[in-house]
């Protein structure tokens, strides 16, 4: 295992950012999803050693997350989520100056950073000064100094905010490749949750500090809750309140659709034999599949 | 071709072992720092008072070839530790002292902070102290150039013009006098320097605090000396302090008739509160409570 935390504890001051975490996690592609402030940047930041957890321990490639904290850095990558480069730097100069300042010899580095550059489709703009860099190209330029230094682990944070459709395409290709051909595990949080179901095979998502649900992406999506997708016309109001006094989850769509998540001890005829009671017509009727949305709204208790 | 296809491999390398791993940060500093306009031109400008010191040393040699030009007045000419003192504490090397930090300081933390680059230095097998240690060198390197370098040289000119050890056997205590100088100037600069970099984003904000603070510290034991007449005003003048210092450090007669120890107090808590801020600011991740 990788990574490892035991009873992590983490309070900005009076505000518990990480409370009671604990992950024992498996090798490949692992999403970190939760909604704002639920603890992911504090996570990574106590992973990487920029933050001492108050409480509860961790390895990281086996170094200790408390006091071995420059052996973990020299053999994890980080890509953080905000803007971030050296003035004055093109992406060539940039690239190999992290690689040096993980330890890489000057030479190797610069050589290295080339071939990173090259990677991640950098070529033909790698002698340009980084400040002129588009959003896409800086979140490439913050992908290459990640595995300069050729690492095991790379925490990804945001790795594709702020991008448009085709350049999330692309770094996401880059991802899973890095994840799934490169022997280098990845660490992605986010809160696209789309990205996360195309890339990982591990999920934790985290809600208020605290684990709310983590295991294999399949078999965290074979939740309790039978879903339906069911059009119905007539007057709803009763019809949706019979329903959640049955404890179904109902959520209505855009195309007017109703999705009706039925607890395992209800049956499906149910949504027929009220739709009768209260006098409304059941025009579709879909038993459907749950997404990670669903795993993440059971998880997170969004109704 | 797609992504996928280009390739990646392994680096099969081994990693440096050891305490250097701030040379990267100096070496970037120094080369970001020459490439800027005009610091070329401001350094070599402020090499001016190491030449002419030095010519001053040669005509003092050759005080009969030059007899037409200092007629009576050998002033000028007499070489001894005053004559280094002036060197090092004139207003105008001071000056450009500073002007050097506004090149090559100002945005040495501001621009971390600014571009969120902070988080991958830290991010790095770098303690905050090897930061620090690189961000420091590159100022050591600029400063250490217009006075322990042209110091040095000044000396060991001295000894090859007059082709004797005679005045290193009167003066044994210059060359580390040169030493101590250099060194307490670089390192009360260089938190100077790091303080204001560390407290705004801007570089240009940052510019002018370096210059302003200097000047306007001066400006103030003026105005307050005009109205008192307490040559204890001098403690709010940096340039004062140095002086006052560099005077102690020399062995000559201090320009203020109050002690240098206070000149050195003032600007040791100066450098005591610059560390104090300098480790809140500077670290991996911005914390806000």
């Amino acid at each position: 295992m990788s990574i490892e935390v035991n009873n992590l504890n983490f309070s900005y001051g009076k505000i518990k950012a990480l409370e009671g975490v604990s992950l024992d996690l498996p090798e490949g592609a692992i999403g970190l999803l939760g909604p704002n402030g639920a603890g992911k940047s504090t996570l990574l930041r106590i992973l990487l050693g920029f933050l001492t957890p108050d409480q509860g321990e961790g390895k990281i490639l086996g170094y200790d997350i408390k006091h071995q904290q420059s052996s973990i850095r020299r053999f994890v990558g980080y890509m953080p989520e905000d803007d971030c480069f050296i003035p004055g730097m093109d992406a060539v100069s940039f690239t190999s100056y992290l690689g040096e300042l993980s330890g890489m010899p000057r030479q190797e580095a610069m050589k290295r950073a080339h071939e990173v550059l090259f990677y991640v489709g950098l070529e033909e703009s790698r002698y340009r000064l980084v400040e002129t860099y588009s959003a896409g190209m800086k979140q490439r330029l913050k992908l290459a100094q990640a595995i300069v230094h050729d690492p095991k682990l790379i925490f990804l944070d945001e790795p594709t905010s702020g991008l448009d459709p085709q350049g999330r395409k692309e770094i996401l290709e880059l991802i899973v490749d890095i994840s799934s051909k490169k022997d280098i595990q990845a660490l992605i949080s986010s809160h696209i949750l789309a990205d996360i179901e195309t890339i990982c095979s591990y999920v934790i998502i985290l809600n208020k500090g605290k684990v709310a649900s983590q295991g294999e992406m399949a078999k965290l999506k074979e939740i309790d809750y039978s879903l339906y997708e069911v059009k119905i016309i007539g007057e709803t109001q009763n019809y949706l309140d019979k329903l959640k006094r049955l404890k179904c989850k109902v959520e209505e769509t855009e195309e007017g659709l109703l999705r009706i998540y039925m607890p395992p001890d209800q049956s499906p005829q149910e949504i027929f034999r009220l739709a009768t009671e209260e006098g409304v017509q059941v025009r579709h009727f879909v038993k459907s599949q749950t997404s990670l949305e669903d795993l993440f709204a059971e998880a997170v208790g969004v109704d | 071709m797609s992504i996928k296809e280009k390739g990646y491999s392994h680096w099969n390398g081994e990693f440096k072992q050891g305490g250097l791993s701030w040379l990267p940060i100096v070496r970037w500093g120094i080369r970001l720092t020459f490439r800027k306009k005009f610091f070329k031109l401001l350094f070599f400008i402020s090499l001016i008072p190491a030449i002419v010191f030095l010519v001053g040393i040669y005509i003092s040699e050759r005080l009969d070839d030059f007899r037409f030009m200092i007629r009576e007045s050998t002033d000028f000419v007499q070489i001894n530790p005053a004559y280094f003192k002036i060197y090092f504490t004139n207003d105008f090397l001071l000056f450009m002292m500073v002007m050097i930090l506004v090149f090559c300081g100002a945005g040495l933390i501001a621009d971390d902070l600014r571009h969120n680059a902070l988080q991958l230095y830290f991010s790095r097998p770098l303690k905050k102290k090897d930061y620090f240690l690189g961000k420091v060198s590159v100022i050591t390197f600029f400063l250490f150039l217009i006075t322990l370098v042209p110091g040095i040289i000044l000396f060991l000119m001295k000894l090859i013009f007059s082709g004797s050890f005679r005045f290193f056997a009167s003066y044994p205590w210059l060359p580390v006098s040169i030493i101590i100088y250099s060194v307490f100037v670089t390192g009360f600069f260089s938190f100077y320097t790091l303080f204001l970099s560390s407290i705004s984003k801007n570089r240009r904000y940052v510019a002018i605090f370096i210059f302003g603070l200097y000047i306007f510290s001066d400006i103030l034991f003026g105005i307050f000396y005009g109205i008192f007449r307490s040559q204890y005003f001098g403690l709010l003048s940096i340039k004062s302090n140095i002086q006052q210092v560099g005077a102690a450090i020399f062995n000559q007669r201090t320009p203020y008739d109050f002690s240098w120890i206070l000149s050195l107090a003032v600007l040791l808590l100066f450098c005591l509160l610059s560390a104090v801020v300098l480790n809140k600011r500077v670290r991996g991740v911005e914390i806000i409570k």
